[in-house]
């Protein structure tokens, strides 16, 4: 059949097909390219004829409008400083039309966005009006427009359904994240914030200052970077693996049959879960601090003093979370406490589904409890939880709620450099990227750290999903 | 099958919902919605603006809020020809900074800050100049910014003044710190020099509390010393602590000093912002803090309840007053208010004379006004007193960003005794601390 169109599929083939109808199309499909209702109308399919016409003529309007205030600023992000005036008659204070670097940059964004949507639509309107030509051609049944709509609750059911969040997708997501990636090539920082004062393109500077750039004593972003990537990926093997092995055991013991009242013991364990955890940390916090109650009782049983006695501490206190190496283990080990309860949870659920005929017969050949775990209960572990691993992995690594808790206002870093940086040693990238925005307005740094936190859960994500999808796992463990 | 399909049809929308909802996010308090734009002229224009309703918003501390509505009223009947619209929203004056910066021209028209925050609040030009509105003063309060300039302690108009330019009005004049004790346990002499005030502590078996690990408290010994900090037009810090200061002080003998005090049995250093719970665990017979803790004290101390300025300490052979940080709380305009003329003048009236002395009647907030000052409630104010012995020894402190951390880290140092007390070591540490602290921004 050579009047039917055939349509290829992927990226290359969205442009041959495009190519093809732009060809072989008629009149009306090469007037289509101009004005976007052309091919409908001598369809007779009027109803999409006007949808089609009032989106180009919205998309015209919104860029003569809406987009042309924003984007040709695009190249400087604006030029025009705020100047003001104050008229005693009306008491009021009179602007200049000035520029505000930030707005210039969220709408050319937002306009590209959609300038890159309807080129996309205006495509794919040729292709579509140069199938209706063929389908005119060949004498089929053209739809109307009912017709047309029903399709979109039977065969076309998917396009309906996802079209809300893939717009919710794009709008909350794409855009802030794309935001994020071009702020981190300007100078918005503390010196340069709109409405008064306008900022401007600076390439890659804010990565070479992050990467070692600088001069190490008075700039310290390098340094720091170095040391608190470093820590973060340390954080999220530990905090994973600790709480991990951690709940496998938990639910292996509470599973055990020598364990009386297992329920109640479950129960208690669901404790610190049902405490939000905001409450649990900053009570944990106080408990740790340098004057807090553990501290107290160390200095009471006299643990304070052994262990200034064999230099261990040269404080009068016991800096549990207030110095390097110190807060960095209480760290991992109060996340042990926390993070243990859920992952018993999931363990037990895995664990109730582990296949009884294979522990029946490792028991009937006379495996010892170790064997058991290590042949079978393990390995079956590891299939079912595996890409969870991964997540907890990469969520560890953005773990906000246990680092900030648990030092902000507690820890003081006392390594000059790291000041400098405005940087803790304990600080995971993210908690870095919340204070440098948060206390400093240092949003260009915040942004380049942000797109280096993606880059680093990312190459990792893929990387193990890769790697754990790639054999044939199952056969593994059978 | 249909039944399906439009649960599925449910649970996208529900999806998109929730994604809405979380991008959204929340603004401080409520703001005035429309925001000035491109200077698109007044909505009726020509003529003065009586007849309008004028629209304003004005931002104060949580516990201020009855005070601040009251004194609007109060606002509202000295002006009866004009009719407001005065909301007012929840926002702490040490916070203030970080709430409008966020976003200046949603942020409230008329709002309280304590003055550390000025230069970055100039900086990123949120404020507007008071100096510049001589004339709606003039016309409406009957009063010139030269009065009311005078009308306040110089030391508060010089916490306003940013660049030799009034940027807001002093409100109170209390932000700062002096020493607290308990005159049961400590004499008024033992309390007068460190060494005497440690020994006395020490054999009541109790402890004196200060905060090192803070620019702001830190500083103490420096200004005492007569060291500066600065700011200087591009927001970077200048400082001279590693060198001698003009009273022949050395930086390494103030901090060898405060290395010594430090290591004293009966020193605690106190974790910023934990003094109250301090105070009230009843760990120290005497603390370093400013009037916020005054009640606490005055709880904890019972009867002995005292105040003092602070203590001297020795630096090499000379004694030396430790110096301190006069701090003000001001009262500001948003230079993106829409009736800017309107929140100067209500600016004006939150922070007169007789605001300030219902300031000190209901909010114990020690006034900047001259005449507020001088009536017999401040002065019988043990706190109020001890902050006037001290505030001869105060400076008002000007540094820029850079300044903050690097000078916790190093207060945290001297309190973790992690610095070797030779004088060469201290000259390294303060050689880099003036280093971090003056560093280009980037």
């Amino acid at each position: 059949m050579q009047d039917t169109l055939v349509e290829k599929s992927g990226f290359g083939g969205f442009f041959s097909n495009f190519g093809t109808a732009v060809a072989k199309g008629d009149w009306s499909v090469k007037l289509s390219l101009l004005w976007m209702g052309a091919g409908y109308a001598r369809r007779k399919q009027y109803v999409k004829a006007l949808i089609m016409t009032a989106l180009e003529v919205g998309v015209v309007l919104f860029t003569i409008f809406f987009a042309m205030q924003y984007v040709p600023k695009f190249g400087t992000l604006g030029t025009v400083q705020a100047e003001q005036v104050f008229n005693m008659e009306t008491m009021k204070t009179e602007w200049n039309d000035y520029d505000n670097s930030f707005l210039i940059l969220l709408f050319s964004l937002f306009s590209f966005v959609i300038w890159f949507a309807f080129i996309a639509v205006w495509m794919k309107n040729v292709v579509n009006v140069y199938r209706l030509q063929l389908q005119a051609e060949s004498g089929k049944h053209i739809n109307t427009f009912v017709e047309d709509l029903r399709t979109y609750l039977d065969e076309k059911f998917h396009i309906t359904l996802l079209t809300l969040p893939v717009l919710g997708v794009v709008v909350f997501t794409a855009i802030p994240i794309l935001l994020l990636v071009l702020v981190a090539f300007t100078n918005y920082d503390q010196q340069h914030m709109p409405p008064t004062n306008l900022f401007s393109w600076v390439g890659l500077s804010n990565f070479i200052t992050l990467l070692g750039g600088g001069d190490s004593l008075t700039m310290g972003f390098g340094y720091a970077f170095v040391r608190i990537l470093g820590w973060t990926l340390v954080w999220s093997l530990f905090a994973t693996l600790t709480t991990y092995i951690g709940g496998i055991l938990m639910s292996l013991l509470l599973n055990s049959k020598m364990v009386k009242w297992p329920k109640l013991w479950r129960t208690l364990f669901m404790i610190t879960i049902a405490v939000p955890q905001f409450v649990s940390l900053l009570l944990l916090r106080n408990f740790f601090s340098n004057t807090g109650i553990v501290n107290t009782i160390c200095q009471s049983i006299g643990l304070t003093d052994f262990l200034r006695g064999i230099g261990a501490i040269s404080t009068a206190y016991i800096p549990f979370l207030s110095a390097p190496g110190w807060a960095h283990v209480m760290i991992i080990l109060i996340n042990i406490w926390i993070g243990v309860p859920y992952q018993m949870l999931i363990a037990t659920g895995v664990l109730m589904n582990l296949p009884g005929d294979q522990l029946e017969s490792a028991r009937i050949d006379g495996a010892n409890p170790y064997q058991t775990f290590r042949h079978i209960t393990m390995p079956y572990m590891l299939f079912v939880t595996g890409p969870a691993l991964i997540t907890d992995f990469v969520k560890n690594i953005n773990n906000f709620n246990v680092i900030y808790l648990l030092t902000e206002d507690v820890y003081t870093t006392t390594n000059q450099v790291m000041a400098n940086a405005q940087a803790k040693e304990v600080d995971l990238l993210v908690t870095w990227l919340f204070r440098l925005t948060q206390d400093y307005y240092n949003y260009k740094m915040a942004s380049v750290i942000g797109i280096m936190v993606f880059i680093v859960c990312a190459v990792f994500t893929l990387v193990a999903f890769n790697r754990m999808t790639k054999g044939d796992k199952e056969g593994v463990y059978q | 099958m249909k039944l399906k399909k439009i649960l599925a049809l449910v649970l996208a929308l529900a999806m998109t919902l929730a994604l809405v909802a979380c991008g959204g996010g929340d603004k401080p308090a409520e703001n005035s919605g429309d925001q000035p734009n491109s200077g698109a002229a007044a909505p009726e224009a020509g003529g003065t603006a009586s007849g309008e309703t004028i629209s304003l918003t004005l931002w104060g501390g949580e516990e201020d809020q009855t005070m601040l509505a009251e004194r609007v009223e109060a606002f509202k009947a000295a002006y009866p020809d004009q009719t407001f619209d005065i909301k007012i929203g929840v926002e702490s004056e040490s916070t203030a900074k970080d709430t409008v910066l966020t976003d200046i021209e949603a942020a409230a028209d008329v709002f309280a800050f304590a003055d550390d925050q000025l230069a970055d609040l100039v900086d990123a030009g949120a404020l507007l100049s008071i100096d510049s509105m001589d004339q709606p003063l003039q016309a409406y309060a009957g009063k010139s910014v030269a009065d009311i300039k005078a009308a306040n302690v110089p030391v508060s108009v010089e916490a306003a003044t940013y660049n030799g330019t009034m940027y807001a009005f002093p409100a109170t004049a209390d932000n700062g710190y002096f020493l607290y004790y308990d005159s049961t346990r400590i004499t008024p002499e033992q309390a007068a020099s460190w060494d005497t005030l440690l020994d006395a502590a020490q054999a009541a078996g109790s402890k004196v509390g200060m905060t090192l690990a803070s620019g702001w408290y830190l500083a103490s010994f420096f200004y005492g010393a007569g060291f500066t900090t600065g700011r200087n037009e591009d927001g970077t810090t200048t400082m001279d602590w590693n060198g001698t200061s003009p009273s022949g002080v050395t930086g390494v003998q103030v901090v060898q000093a405060m290395q010594k005090i430090a290591a004293h049995p009966a020193f605690l250093a106190v974790t910023d912002g934990d003094s109250s719970n301090q105070i009230a665990a009843g760990n120290v017979c005497a603390i370093v803090s400013g009037t916020w803790d005054s009640i606490s004290c005055s709880d904890a101390f019972g009867e002995g309840y005292a105040a003092a300025k602070l203590p001297a300490y020795m630096a090499g052979d000379k004694e030396v007053q430790t110096g301190s940080v006069a701090g003000c709380k001001l009262i500001g305009v948003n230079a993106y208010a829409e009736n800017s003329g309107w929140a100067v003048l209500l600016a004006e009236f939150l922070t007169n004379e007789e605001s300030q002395t219902v300031r000190f009647e209901q909010r114990e907030a020690g006034p900047s006004n001259i005449n507020a000052q001088s009536s017999d409630a401040v002065a019988g104010n043990v706190a109020q007193a001890a902050l006037g012995q001290q505030s001869a020894y105060a400076v008002i402190q000007k540094a820029g960003g850079k300044y903050w951390d690097p000078s916790k880290s190093f207060g945290e140092q001297i309190a973790q005794g992690s610095i070797a007390s030779d004088d060469a070591s201290v000259q390294k540490a303060l050689d880099e601390l003036v280093a971090g602290v003056t560093a280009p921004l980037g």
